[in-house]
């Protein structure tokens, strides 16, 4: 995990779908095609933002005082590991 | 047991994200503190199969992910949250992101594959690399790319369709949106 808040929630740039797209003419798809993905792209905003919020709900409670307790406890001496 | 204080210092700085992960994983926070308990007791009976200035919180993610898959994953998973333990210890969910919203994103979330869910969120909120993440589930990075790939659309559709007026646009956006081929 890096220490930095990079995540890697968008998607690849590439869009093969995208790219071959055409029409009964052998035109792309473009247009139709755009308001597509760009739903998508809001819609996999707000999903990145959700996980990530939800994430961080418990990552912000930090360290529970039990579990500190039980890995110092375990680490401090020699006589704490069974 | 005496160990380096830098190497707990590690593994306690690890701590939070390992329960982020863990309740994602059980879907219950009690299930997962005793998770969480159990990954560290094994790997601090194990430290010394940890190499130093290697990467700390994907060697604990490994482990409470193989003691996840191999013990409790037979357990049912409580999407529910009956207590409602889950939902209290969320009460500090940031305002901008609705009540309503968010639960149905998370029932959404309950509904994925654990294979999809566990590469999705390793990736997208633990903020793992994809190779990372495939070292912690034991696959492919392809592999890992594939889930994450199909846990966002499967995520896509599921909150279309159920929650069209809470999640993503608003229902103007939307309808120009979805008139779409025509501007």
């Amino acid at each position: 995990m890096k220490s930095g808040k990079t995540v890697n929630i968008e998607p690849p740039a590439t869009n093969v779908d995208q790219a071959e797209a055409r029409d009964a003419m052998g035109r792309p798809i473009a247009q139709r095609k755009n308001s597509e993905v760009r739903l998508g792209r809001e819609i996999q905003a707000r999903i990145g933002q959700q996980l990530r919020a939800m994430y961080e709900d418990v990552v912000k409670q930090g360290v529970p005082p039990h579990i500190e307790a039980l890995v110092r406890r375990l680490t401090d001496n020699d006589d704490g590991v069974a | 047991m005496k160990l380096d204080p830098a190497i707990r210092d590690q593994v306690l700085t690890t701590v939070p994200s390992l329960r982020a992960f863990a309740i994602s994983l059980c879907g219950n926070i009690d299930r997962a503190d005793d998770l969480v308990q159990e990954t560290l007791l094994r790997a601090l009976a194990h430290i010394d199969s940890f190499e130093p200035g290697t990467n700390m919180p994907a060697w604990l993610f490994t482990i409470l992910r193989n003691l996840f898959r191999s013990e409790y994953r037979k357990r049912r998973r409580e999407v529910e949250d009956a207590d409602g333990r889950y939902a209290e210890t969320l009460k500090s969910h940031p305002e901008q992101t609705g009540r309503v919203e968010f639960e149905e994103f998370r029932t959404a979330l309950a509904k994925l594959p654990s294979d999809q869910r566990e590469a999705l969120i390793l990736v997208g909120a633990s903020g793992f690399s994809y190779e990372d993440a495939a070292a912690i589930c034991g696959c492919a990075v392809g592999t890992i790319k594939s889930r994450v790939n199909r846990a966002r659309t499967r995520l896509a559709d599921l909150l279309a369709i159920d929650g069209v007026d809470d999640f993503g646009p608003d229902r103007a956006t939307r309808a120009v949106l979805a008139g779409g081929g025509r501007t």
